[in-house]
């Protein structure tokens, strides 16, 4: 009954808070005033997580994010059933605190098949990281402020609702899509350009 | 007018009022939202290829919203009884094929968040049972009619 109450208020309070409160600067890509938002709920673990972070979210950047017309920001949605991918998701908002979110996303989603079956996460994160940087990243990933903040995208998450990752929330102003499911770039691109108008 | 025939015309019309509400609404869902929401959950589906996904996006909700008016009013009943049989028809047959597949999509129903899984399948199987019923019940009233 509380999970419920606080799902309605997160939907409630939802516009205003995913404005300015509650984005982690260094998890965007973009400018903040673009027209066009796009928040990507994704699981280090789901491969088609990895697919749109190597396939398509490229293409968005080229076309959308650094022509100023989309701002983007990546939400963390670590599914249960997925052993590795809360963890993975504690590497990656740490490594934000650094400004390498990008580079440990990466290296996540390049290696997914590799660490989501031996359990090795840290392995794929520190080959991408200084001896400095790791030591600050692997204290940071346990940290209360770091677990609450993929907590906080979980709970903004089930508020949306997402149903399944990835989801891709596109909003402009009080207007707001989730999307989901294969994501051809073709329809995205249109749906963009539509709302970009 | 015989008791059989006035039960067969009270079910026919409250199927007829149900489907055809299912399909308003069903199309109403879509059309309020940018045309690429839909295409994308038809996309997901994998079976089309992106022109035609993109044709059905746009042309889909308005055969709903027709064929419901149609049931509703019931002008044209047999034709738009078998066209909505039809079109469940191969709404299940892709559900249960992306379900077996595990293919974790929404089915594109009624707007966005309607996952693939048993209860959806369970619900427009249900769907397909009535509108075969209605079918089979508005051939058997105009046979009737003729009959007379």
């Amino acid at each position: 009954m509380n999970m419920r109450l606080g799902a309605v208020a997160l939907l409630w309070l939802w516009p205003a808070m995913a404005a300015v409160n509650d984005i982690d600067p260094n998890k965007t890509a973009g400018n903040p005033s673009a027209p066009v938002t796009i928040q990507v709920f994704s699981d280090f673990e789901c491969p088609a997580c990895k697919a749109l972070h190597e396939r398509t979210l490229p293409l968005l950047q080229r076309d959308f994010v650094s022509t100023g017309k989309v701002f983007l920001v990546y939400r963390e949605f670590p599914l249960p059933q997925h052993a590795h991918s809360r963890e993975a998701a504690s590497y990656a908002t740490a490594a934000a605190r650094l400004s390498l979110y990008q580079p440990v996303a990466d290296a996540l989603f390049r290696d997914q098949v590799a660490w989501s079956t031996n359990g090795k996460v840290w392995d794929t994160v520190a080959g991408v990281l200084t001896p400095s940087q790791q030591t600050r990243v692997k204290a940071a990933a346990g940290s209360a402020s770091v677990l609450g903040e993929i907590l906080r995208d979980v709970n903004l998450g089930h508020a949306v609702p997402v149903t399944s990752t990835p989801m891709l929330l596109v909003s402009r102003g009080d207007k707001r899509y989730p999307v989901s499911g294969t994501l051809s770039y073709e329809i995205l691109k249109s749906l963009i350009d539509d709302l970009s108008k | 007018m015989t008791s059989p025939s006035k039960t067969l015309r009270a079910v026919t019309l409250v199927l007829r009022i149900l489907l055809g509400a299912v399909f308003v609404y069903a199309a109403w869902t879509k059309l309020r939202m940018p045309w690429e929401l839909f295409a994308m959950e038809v996309d997901s589906y994998q079976v089309l290829p992106l022109k035609v996904v993109e044709l059905v996006a746009h042309s889909l909700p308005w055969f709903e919203l027709v064929v419901g008016l149609l049931l509703i009013a019931g002008f044209w009943l047999r034709s738009a009884a078998a066209a909505i049989t039809l079109l469940l028809a191969v709404f299940v047959a892709l559900m249960v094929r992306a379900y077996a597949k595990g293919m974790e999509i929404n089915c594109g129903c009624f707007g966005p968040g309607d996952i693939i899984s048993w209860k959806t399948l369970l619900r427009d199987g249900s769907m397909l049972a009535a509108g075969l019923a209605l079918t089979v019940l508005s051939f058997l009233r105009r046979r009737q009619a003729t009959a007379r």
